[in-house]
């Protein structure tokens, strides 16, 4: 078992990880623990990681502290516990500016980009989970702000999957 | 130099075709055409069209005393191996988590098991005998090993269209249950929208879960040890990460190559005399009617639920409860997003559907005590 302690702005996260298998991972964050599975281990070369690299490889991780969590290894701090996301709003997020991941799986698609204008329930992306296909449709109208995932990244419930501009 | 004998040796191929065995060259043709262009279950589909061809070819040497097909079907579906071991693949590629996160789904796995047994009364009223009509029963589970292996013991000259009625329908799935929750939901139920509800499932649970059934079930229903110890054994092997070899190679390798044979051994077995008989077509229609009667049973128990929790629960999440694991539960997850795009049930329908697919298997080992099988 290996364990980093980071430091992501102004917190400290102490993380265990325990490889249980080539592609499986114990987690323990902040008491919490997490089974993580590898979907993609890649090296990116010489690249410098700056704020806004997007990660190669996906794992299951919760929302916010995204971009700063994306230069870490196998794990990704839980920061604000999904838990508490998902007891209050309905299904598929809908929640003030952003919507959320209405179940833990992998994104497919990414059919949005930041600028594009969406009629509500329009596809904004393809969600799989248990292995379905399940397509996300926009929470409202409105014009996109922000994308946070990738294709390939693995999100759990709740995590932020895109931000509509406030009008 | 060519007499009448002669002749009569080189087209004793032709002389020795009979009816029955073209109309059953003709029934493989529509397996191998539903497996290759309707793409209906064709893993199994096409190596039992492949293996109901073969067998009526006019004095098939394969179904001979040494015939392979023959070797096949001793060497694993008169004993019930095949299907035990398809049973691992099954158990190493299932994921009880959603079940482990909502327990009460297993309330829906149990009542999508109704249909079996009224179909069962059914099937004995049309005059089947009662290891027969289990048999038939059991097709409404829509678990082909499971409808396999019950048959195996109760009913084997049965297996054939009994195995090609339970994977047909499991391939009608996505056709046959939608109309079946339309039928027994109203629009406002199958609105109500079900929050994921994220409840971290801690590795040891996942790992103690199926020990934990092998024994209960097992003590329980002696008959469904075989079944629910192989499942289990699978889901054991994949949540423990300790033999990921033995795993992958349970879920694919093996699970693919007894796939093939026990699809040419079954096929074997619908030969000509024994295959075309009114009772065939009793056994599709019968089988149909189980299936649609288990998903009748699962929506009704989910209302009952849902009422019960104070409109809760929605109640289509109860037509996962039969078997086809996983595809009942995509179904359902379907139907619920035609109607609310928002509506997210897949997890709750996953629970329901991996209940469904214990369920089932405890309905064979039921079946199989009250016929006083085995031995």
């Amino acid at each position: 078992m290996r364990r980093y302690t980071m430091n992501i702005g102004d917190r400290e996260f102490v993380v265990d990880v325990q490889e249980l298998a080539a592609d499986q991972f114990s987690v323990v964050v902040g008491g919490e623990s997490y089974e993580v599975n590898l979907s993609a281990d890649e090296s990116l070369g010489e690249a410098i990681i700056t704020p806004d690299i997007k990660s190669g490889g996906s794992v299951r991780a919760a929302a916010p502290a995204r971009k700063e969590a994306a230069a870490k290894p196998a794990a990704a701090p839980a920061a604000s516990a999904p838990a508490a996301a998902s007891a209050r709003k309905p299904a598929g997020g809908g929640g003030k500016g952003t919507q959320s991941a209405p179940m833990p799986g992998t994104i497919i698609e990414v059919n949005v980009k930041p600028g594009d204008t969406v009629e509500r329930g329009q596809q904004v992306a393809v969600l799989d989970a248990m292995k379905m296909h399940n397509i996300i449709g926009a929470s409202r109208a409105g014009t996109i702000a922000e994308v946070y995932v990738d294709a390939g990244q693995a999100v759990d419930h709740g995590t932020a999957l895109l931000k509509y501009k406030e009008e | 130099m060519i007499d009448q004998e002669t002749i009569g040796l080189l087209l004793k191929g032709v002389n020795n075709v009979t009816w029955q065995s073209l109309v059953m060259i003709g029934v493989s043709f529509v397996l191998l055409y539903l497996a290759i262009v309707k793409d209906y279950e064709p893993l199994l589909l096409l190596p039992i069209g492949a293996g109901c061809l073969l067998a009526n070819l006019p004095l098939s040497p394969l179904i001979g005393e040494e015939g392979m097909l023959v070797a096949l079907y001793h060497m694993g579906v008169g004993n019930e191996m095949f299907p035990l071991l398809i049973f691992i693949g099954i158990g190493a590629l299932t994921d009880f988590g959603p079940l482990l996160e909502n327990p009460r789904l297993v309330l829906l796995g149990a009542a999508g098991q109704f249909g079996i047994f009224l179909t069962l009364i059914l099937a004995l009223l049309l005059g089947f005998t009662p290891n027969e009509a289990a048999s038939i029963g059991i097709i409404g589970a829509i678990d082909g090993p499971t409808s396999i292996y019950v048959s195996g013991i109760l009913a084997p000259h049965m297996l054939g269209p009994i195995t090609v009625a339970a994977y047909s329908y499991m391939s009608l799935v996505p056709i046959i249950l939608p109309p079946v929750i339309h039928l027994m939901t109203t629009k406002e139920e199958r609105l109500i929208r079900m929050p994921y509800s994220s409840r971290k499932i801690s590795r040891r649970t996942r790992i103690l879960f199926p020990i934990i059934v092998t024994v209960l079930v097992g003590t329980l229903v002696p008959f469904a040890t075989p079944l629910i110890g192989m499942l289990m054994l699978g889901n054991l092997m994949k949540e423990s990460g300790a033999v990921e070899r033995l795993t992958k190679a349970s879920a694919a390798e093996i699970a693919n190559t007894v796939t093939l044979f026990l699809g040419l051994a079954i096929g074997s077995t619908m030969v000509g005399a024994d295959f075309l008989k009114p009772s065939t077509l009793f056994i599709l229609v019968l089988g149909l009617l189980a299936f649609a009667l288990d998903g009748c049973a699962g929506v009704f128990f989910a209302k009952i639920l849902n009422w019960l929790s104070g409109g809760k629960i929605n109640p289509i999440i109860g037509a996962a409860g039969i078997s086809a694991f996983p595809m009942a539960a995509r179904v359902v997850q379907r139907v619920a997003q035609e109607e609310d795009f928002e509506n997210f049930l897949l997890m709750h329908a996953m629970g329901a559907n991996a209940a469904g697919q214990v369920a089932s298997v405890v309905a064979g080992g039921v079946v199989l005590a009250l016929m006083g099988a085995g031995g």
